[in-house]
């Protein structure tokens, strides 16, 4: 008896659709991506609050859990004219290329003395040194006010933004209220994370 | 792999015509795919799908001149939450904190539930004893006392039980009083 066979097929298969898929979810990933920024880690607490954060105009005023202060403004023109009010106030000249390099950070954490060290560092070497936080105290006259001042300066659209770690101290925080509270900003928002609101929860 | 093939070799020594061989459609997608899902699961892995959201404070202005004097608040009316370390809250449900009974009455309980419980009975309590006020506020109000052992996370676990409980009226109050530190004591000291 002749044994039957099967055809040797060719292991075809036709992947049209999965690529189809596949290239589907990748532009819906491309089209929402936004990056991690490498700055400091930061886990913030989460609310049942809607409002989102704004895109543009903000400024960001990050406290990491050892209480480290980082600062933030997120357009690169506003970086570089922030950079020039404050050299301007406190005597320092920045050069173009301190500059540039400044506006390309999207937050830094660095008592002014130390600035100028970093700024001159080669890239490669700038994201490996630890940032030591801006200076704060609760006199309200801190280094923070300074930056804060200099940030509205290049822009008075700015909005503020607060971004705490979960365990940060709470004196770091009311230091920080301090130093907005005496340049009179008394509104401003806190950076969370979305979470469920309770059960039985409405929100008229 | 390819499966595009190659018509190389059509060419017939003799008869002179040349004849195109019949090219199969089929193209091989498996790089094409295989580049795709390297690219999803790196498009994946460093994005931040959920955009964070933000809750707005507004606090009182310090600037402005002292000279507006307001009307004491009555401790009967009063919920006042200290937020003490190791996420523990102690509050005082309507006594104030110079008062005999403050000891015996001080309690503890945690953050969520237990201390959204707390909030809406207090908050019950107080409404049905005290009628609102002439703009039509109600009597209850929160006054949350930050200690320097509690966590910023706390904070805004306080707040955001403010926005559960729609307690309208609260108050955050950053410098314990004499008769509060005595009454809280060794709870608020840090212990590292």
């Amino acid at each position: 008896m002749a044994k039957v066979r099967p055809k040797k097929h060719a292991p075809h298969t036709d992947m049209t659709a999965m690529t189809d898929v596949a290239f589907l979810l990748l532009t819906f990933f491309i089209m929402t991506a936004t990056f991690k920024s490498n700055e400091a880690e930061i886990t913030t607490p989460s609310s049942i609050s809607q409002i989102k954060v704004p895109d543009d105009d903000i400024m960001v005023i990050s406290i990491d859990k050892a209480g480290k202060v980082f600062f933030g403004v997120d357009a690169k023109p506003v970086r570089a004219a922030m950079l020039e009010n404050i050299g301007q106030s406190k005597g320092i000249t920045f050069t173009e290329t301190e500059k540039a390099k400044f506006a390309l950070q999207s937050s830094f954490g660095f008592p002014l003395n130390q600035l100028k060290p970093w700024l001159n560092m080669t890239k490669e070497q700038m994201p490996n040194v630890k940032q030591p936080g801006i200076p704060v105290d609760s006199t309200g006259a801190s280094e923070l006010a300074d930056w804060v001042y200099a940030a509205r300066k290049a822009n008075n659209q700015l909005r503020i933004a607060l971004k705490g770690d979960n365990l940060s101290k709470f004196p770091v925080f009311k230091d920080v209220l301090a130093n907005l509270q005496s340049q009179n900003i008394n509104k401003f928002n806190l950076i969370t994370g979305s979470e469920q609101a309770p059960a039985g929860y409405t929100n008229e | 792999m390819a499966a595009i093939e190659e018509s190389g070799g059509g060419h017939g020594k003799g008869d002179g015509k040349v004849r195109a061989k019949k090219m199969s459609t089929r193209v091989d997608m498996t790089p094409m795919v295989d580049l795709g899902f390297l690219l999803i699961t790196f498009f994946m892995l460093a994005t931040t799908m959920s955009k964070p959201t933000s809750m707005s404070l507004a606090v009182p202005d310090k600037t402005e001149d002292k000279e507006k004097e307001t009307e004491p608040l009555k401790a009967s009316k009063v919920l006042t939450l200290f937020m003490g370390a190791n996420d523990d809250v102690y509050y005082l449900d309507g006594v104030a904190a110079d008062d005999d009974k403050a000891e015996a009455s001080l309690k503890t309980t945690r953050y969520g539930f237990d201390l959204r419980s707390v909030i809406f009975a207090s908050q019950k309590r107080i409404n049905a004893a005290n009628p609102k006020d002439e703009k039509g506020n109600e009597a209850f109000v929160v006054v949350i006392k930050p200690t320097p052992v509690s966590t910023y996370k706390n904070m805004v676990d306080v707040l955001d039980e403010m926005a559960i409980t729609k307690s309208k009226r609260y108050a955050l109050v950053d410098n314990l009083t004499d008769s509060e530190k005595k009454l809280l004591g060794d709870k608020i000291k840090d212990k590292n």
